[in-house]
């Protein structure tokens, strides 16, 4: 069963058009990651899912209601705010147990709903402090639970993680995870950083200017990007892409200038196509000079991690990225081979942007 | 070393704002003769102390009463109106917004002295002056409510939109996230601008005498006028009631000025 139906949803803002001819199914249970530059409308489809915005058409389905007109109260959604939204003139406990205050419910029940939510969350001692007398990723946590204490429908996510340092991030990244499997709740998460989307959506939805690009399992993303916008946007470092033409035998291609470098591109592509090939930094390997095989490049610069190692290279006079667990040494200036397996290799239409 | 010249710069500061206060109430107390005394005498040897007198004397009740059901009234329209019309200015942005500020902005700008004629005309037409406090208390609140709106503007803007889209989203209507988590929050703002408004209100002088005549509907500023006359100068009789006027207005204000120094929304955000 859908628990969120989206169908030709389109927003306005004026002569602005912030959604454009929106259509998503979300099944209940899933944790579902919208996921774009800013300004592409992310935020303004979970805020039209709260009802905190409208929508000039389309219908917007929760539980099989149209909730089209609908005001936020009415649609029993939770939503965590990018700045928490506590309530700085209430303790802890009260902040979130506002909406159960409201819908009237035994004192008994409260009491325990907000117990048992602030047990899973580890606010237990801190339930009759103010907002203003918390760390950041405890307002957090009170967030969460604000959200988790009315056992909603639905839960919106707007970018909680954003404002938490680096460490504190990533260890919230698999809390929230965590907290999606044992309550099963249907959610929506709206970020910028597709490692978030990706290590923990089922589901991911890219957009870009008020259109869907592509949406689909992180994986299936990742391997099979529609288009070259959503192939450099998932994954790190970016997706390479090289302009290029398919030869005479219609197997390999020509890599910048009409007498470049020659790539094997593993399947059947009409002959003399302009193309673009796109090449993840960490499907390139690298070959000594030496090697009679690969693509010729010149170091730029190497980059370290410890792990891992980050190579800016020249490749057909265009800049590219390649990664590689491990170490390596190179002098800027230095030849160096780069293999790549076909199957890895995307090809790209220049013009309309769409995979081939 | 730079701590103890600024506090003695405040120090001195403070002198200078509460002098005439001090002096004020000295002469209160003073005598006729020692008050034109030269060099003068900065505690009165014989204090005088004819509060009680001067109180009677001057049907002081009657003024301070109508000075303050005019202060109250002034207040509480005030506030209705303005705090929804704060609000509504400051969460709605339009090119309208910008023309009702101005036009908010422009009518502070106009004087009571130069508005009292044209009200005058109205209100007589409407048969207002028959009720001239309400009268009073009408045109007053007309005047402050400018100032109340622009500084309770500000504190709303103060107030994270996000907070309201969470009450919102808790279950409130926009109507009861605004009674329970707006004006909460921006509560101070609300409670100092309105002490403003009744300060000033309760020492308002043009409109109540050009619009109250009747000497048992006027107010304590008009009385205080009385005393200065072609012949009589009554400076200690001044003082004193001017001593009564403004102590209770000033022991309000000590009372309250601890709200107006609190950061109530710290720890909303982030």
């Amino acid at each position: 069963m859908n628990q969120i139906e989206i169908d030709d949803l389109n927003k306005h803002y004026g002569a602005y058009h912030a959604l454009r001819d929106i259509n998503l199914k979300i099944p209940a249970g899933s944790f579902v990651a919208l996921i774009g530059p800013s300004g592409c409308g992310k935020s303004t489809l979970l805020r039209t899912i709260a009802g905190l915005e409208k929508f000039t058409g389309g219908t917007l389905r929760i539980a099989g209601e149209v909730m089209n007109t609908r005001p936020p109260r009415e649609r029993d959604v939770a939503m965590v705010f990018q700045s928490y939204a506590l309530y700085p003139h209430m303790d802890v406990e009260r902040n979130m147990t506002y909406s159960l205050r409201l819908k009237r419910r035994p004192r008994e029940e409260i009491l325990e709903r907000a117990k048992s939510a602030a047990n899973t969350l580890g606010l237990t001692a801190l339930l009759s402090r103010k907002p203003r007398e918390l760390s950041g990723g405890q307002r957090q946590r009170v967030a969460m639970g604000r959200a988790i204490v009315r056992n909603p429908k639905v839960f919106l996510f707007d970018e909680p993680l954003s404002n938490l340092d680096a460490e504190l991030r990533v260890r919230m990244r698999g809390e929230i995870r965590r907290l999606h499997e044992r309550l099963g709740a249907t959610s929506v998460y709206v970020t910028h950083d597709q490692i978030e989307a990706m290590t923990m959506a089922d589901y991911v939805v890219v957009l870009r200017a008020g259109r869907i690009e592509q949406q689909g399992a992180p994986l299936d993303l990742y391997d099979r990007p529609a288009n070259r916008f959503v192939a450099g946007f998932i994954g790190s470092p970016s997706m390479n892409f090289l302009p290029a033409r398919v030869a005479e035998d219609g197997r390999t291609a020509i890599l910048g200038e009409a007498d470049g470098q020659r790539i094997d591109l593993g399947r059947e592509v009409e002959p003399g196509r302009e193309i673009l090939v796109g090449m993840r930094p960490e499907h390139l390997q690298i070959r000594p000079a030496s090697d009679a095989t690969g693509l010729q490049a010149t170091v730029e610069l190497l980059e370290s991690t410890g792990s891992m190692t980050f190579m800016e290279a020249r490749l057909a006079g265009a800049p590219i990225t390649v990664s590689q667990a491990g170490r390596m040494a190179a002098a800027r200036g230095e030849p160096v081979r780069l293999q790549i397996d076909p199957e890895n290799l995307r090809l790209f239409d220049p013009a309309t942007e769409a995979a081939i | 070393m730079k701590r103890y010249i600024l506090l003695a710069v405040a120090l001195v500061s403070v002198a200078v704002y509460l002098f005439p206060l001090y002096w004020m109430y000295v002469t209160a107390l003073k005598s006729g003769t020692e008050i034109f005394q030269y060099p003068p005498t900065f505690w009165p040897p014989h204090p005088q102390w004819n509060f009680r007198q001067v109180f009677l004397q001057h049907s002081m009740a009657s003024y301070l009463w109508n000075s303050l059901v005019i202060a109250v009234g002034v207040t509480a329209i005030t506030v209705v109106i303005g705090t929804g019309a704060a609000y509504s200015l400051a969460r709605i942005r339009n090119r309208w917004t910008s023309v009702a500020l101005f036009t908010v902005l422009m009518l502070q700008v106009l004087p009571s002295s130069l508005m009292v004629t044209p009200l005058f005309v109205a209100f007589n037409q409407m048969g207002l002056l028959a009720t001239p406090r309400l009268a009073v208390t009408l045109a007053q609140a007309a005047k402050v409510l400018t100032l109340y709106i622009v500084i309770c503007r500000s504190t709303f803007l103060q107030v994270p939109r996000e907070l309201e889209e969470a009450a919102l989203v808790d279950g409130n209507s926009r109507i009861g996230a605004f009674f329970r988590i707006i004006v909460p929050l921006a509560r101070n703002g609300i409670l100092v601008t309105s002490v403003l408004i009744f300060l000033q209100s309760f020492g308002e002088f043009v409109y109540s005498r050009s619009l109250i005549s009747e000497k048992s509907l006027q107010t304590a500023t008009v009385g205080l006028s009385e005393f200065v006359g072609p012949q009589i100068n009554d400076w200690n009789g001044i003082m004193t009631y001017s001593a009564i006027y403004i102590t209770p207005i000033l022991i309000v204000f000590v009372l309250l000025q601890r709200r107006i120094v609190s950061g109530l929304t710290a720890g909303a955000l982030k």
